[in-house]
């Protein structure tokens, strides 16, 4: 018999298939009236929890996001798929550029800690910050081991976790004793649609809500800020070039890419 | 005394003032009348996902083979969405009408055909049977439906009577030995009437004169199941402008023994069944409706930036800025008065039929015009099926006919008007 505990990290970014603008001071990207959604690293994340739960290896399944008010609601369309509760760290920090990842690998210890999993599921990165820190910062706090890029995690002993980890020359195989901390790659699964039936239920699950200011002993402050946001070069066109000579000399001298 | 009691009275409490009134100065929650609770927003957030997954890419190689999608089909049943309104103690998922009008609107906005095979299962048989079955019928034939297991519908119009409901002659004749009813006569337009395109479905609600006159105590409602002998697929149509991926076919019924268990609420009560499902079935429809409209301002609000002509975007002309402008207030104009009828609709009553009648009438021929623009402003890419709207066009326009014509919600609304609303309130 298991008790395992999954704590798995849930955040609110814009919607992979918006077309962002770049806000009219040029600091960040516009976010208003923009269709936000959970990290789709996140949901791959919440799946493999979900998954686990159902072949009774993990018991809860813990969902956690840190940002605004409206969180709670993508909290919400994570219960639906499987979470057992959630837990929202309330704060106005930009989750896209001012809520960095060591702050948010500090309150993830935090919960972990508290809540006394088993191990924490992230996604890889998020698709608005792209650092790809949360994960091995969370697992350096906690003094776990990490394995990232996780294509299959295989947990059927439930000590010792049998993961596939992705990297550029192939898939590695790593055993990873527990507690650890896991991130998620696109090749981990395919996320289900959440049932009609679960998104009813899935309101009297619990949403513990945490004020940030209650959390007085963690730093969340930035430290690092940016001053300017803008849209890429747009692309000029190309030219015919007459030999392979040519080429070269253009690629040297011209775009000095060699 | 009367002054003592006036006094103990809290006359804030009692009528409520603190919490909401018309005053600007009290902090309002902001109201989503598309989305009534946040359950609402996550079931649409939901089928959009799918849809744009799954529904999308699809559309267009279906219509084309006038072939029905069986296996997307089966796949909301496990969303739990063929058994939308239905009970959970039988396999459904006990939703509301705001829930059905957001997957219809949502589904539709991609794939109206596949839409109208949902609706036909969804609401003309398993929200029917739901309504008016009994304990016994709604064991028997809600789990396999709810799951998608079975796929069915219903059958009302005929090769010769259709806004004429009492007009049918489809009959049914109570056995010798009084265990019996059967059945002779076919059915036309039947959506869902096949799903291979060479048997019947696997289950229906069928309208038969048990009377001899055109009253309505003359009809009666049955469940009739594939193979029972005698039931039979008469001829799929072909060749239907729109709904091309939804299968539509005439039923033929010779001699068909229906048991008589499988009379659904009482013999010649068949319009009480009718009436308790028309509202959510018209209110559904409507939605159909809305969600094609939803697809082609999209569609043509895109294209118009995209698109140049003479230095600039079409979209800076006027003629273009026209048919997206009133397509969109048209549209939303719409739409309020679908959600705004559907939050009130309790999925058991009756007696609502004007504004049933009203938000199809005016949804139909809203969706028929603003599918009509977006050819136009797509200009000769709107011919074409890969740009979506010509093939929305040609849906759009069964909204008008099928479900209740214009015609018949013209002669239904005047006659409520008359009897019960002489004044609008």
């Amino acid at each position: 018999i298991v008790i395992m505990k999954l704590l798995v990290g849930i955040k609110r970014v814009v919607d992979y298939s918006v077309k962002i603008r770049i806000s009219i001071d040029k600091k960040s990207v516009d976010l208003n009236n923009v269709k936000m959604s959970i990290n789709p690293f996140c949901e791959i994340a919440l799946e493999e929890a979900v998954r686990l739960k159902e072949k009774s290896i993990a018991k809860e399944v813990i969902a956690l996001s840190i940002g605004p008010k409206a969180c709670q609601e993508t909290l919400r369309s994570a219960l639906p798929i499987g979470a057992d509760r959630a837990i929202h760290i309330e704060t106005n920090l930009r989750t896209d550029q001012e809520l960095q990842p060591l702050a948010v690998a500090k309150l993830f210890k935090l919960i972990a800690l508290r809540e006394q999993v088993d191990a924490v599921l992230l996604g890889k990165q998020a698709i608005d910050g792209d650092s790809c820190q949360t994960g091995p910062m969370t697992a350096a706090l906690l003094g776990w081991p990490q394995c990232t890029y996780a294509a299959s995690i295989d947990l059927s002993n439930k000590s010792v976790a049998l993961i596939d980890r992705e990297t550029d020359n192939g898939t590695e195989r790593l055993s990873v004793p527990l507690p650890a901390v896991i991130t998620a790659d696109l090749r981990l699964n395919e996320p289900r649609y959440a049932t009609l039936p679960n998104i009813m239920k899935a309101k009297k699950k619990p949403l513990e809500i945490i004020p940030i200011e209650s959390l007085k002993e963690i730093d969340v402050q930035p430290h690092n800020t940016v001053i300017r946001a803008e849209d890429p070069p747009s692309r000029k066109a190309g030219s015919l070039v007459n030999s392979v000579d040519e080429l070269i000399d253009k690629l040297k001298n011209e775009a000095k890419v060699i | 005394i009367l002054n003592m009691l006036f006094k103990t009275i809290n006359y804030s409490k009692l009528f409520n003032y603190t919490k909401y009134n018309l005053s600007t100065k009290t902090k309002k929650q902001k109201i989503d009348f598309f989305n009534p609770t946040n359950d609402h927003l996550a079931l649409r957030e939901m089928i959009k996902n799918f849809v744009k997954n799954e529904v999308d890419k699809q559309a267009l190689e279906y219509n084309k083979n006038e072939v029905f999608n069986i296996n997307l089909f089966r796949k909301l049943g496990e969303f739990g969405l063929l058994g939308i309104t239905a009970d959970t103690e039988y396999g459904g998922s006990g939703a509301d009408a705001v829930s059905a009008v957001i997957v219809h609107e949502e589904l539709s906005s991609s794939d109206p055909a596949f839409c109208l095979s949902y609706l036909a299962h969804s609401m003309l048989f398993v929200n029917n049977l739901a309504q008016n079955g009994n304990h016994e019928q709604k064991l028997k034939y809600l789990p396999s439906t709810c799951s998608g297991e079975k796929i069915g519908g219903m059958c009302m119009s005929e090769p010769g009577a259709g806004t004429d409901v009492l007009g049918m002659s489809t009959s049914a004749k109570l056995s010798e030995d009084k265990k019996h009813y059967i059945l002779n006569g076919s059915k036309m337009w039947i959506t869902n009437g096949t799903l291979d395109g060479k048997t019947t479905g696997d289950v229906y609600l069928v309208y038969a004169k048990t009377g001899s006159g055109r009253g309505a105590g003359d009809l009666t409602s049955f469940i009739v199941e594939k193979d029972m002998p005698g039931f039979s697929l008469g001829q799929k149509i072909e060749n239907k402008c729109g709904m091309r991926a939804s299968m539509t076919a005439e039923l033929v019924f010779t001699d068909v023994k229906v048991p008589i268990e499988n009379v659904v609420g009482t013999v010649g009560g068949a319009t009480l069944c009718m009436m308790r499902n028309l509202e959510i079935e018209r209110i559904v429809l409507a939605a159909m409706s809305l969600g094609i409209a939803k697809r082609c301002i999209e569609v043509m609000n895109n294209y118009s930036i995209e698109r140049k002509a003479f230095g600039k975007s079409i979209g800076d002309f006027g003629q273009i800025q026209k048919a997206i402008a009133e397509s969109y207030a048209e549209f939303m104009a719409a739409r309020s008065y679908v959600y705004n009828i559907a939050q009130n609709l309790e999925l058991d009553s009756y007696g609502n039929g004007l504004d049933a009648d009203g938000v199809k009438l005016f949804a139909a021929t809203m969706g028929k015009r603003v599918a009509d623009r977006a050819i136009q402003v797509l200009g000769g890419y709107g011919y074409v099926g890969e740009y979506q709207v010509e093939r929305l066009w040609r849906d759009s326009k069964l909204l008008e006919i099928g479900g209740g014509t214009n015609e018949a919600h013209h002669k239904n609304m005047v006659r409520d008007l008359r009897k019960f609303h002489k004044e609008i309130l």
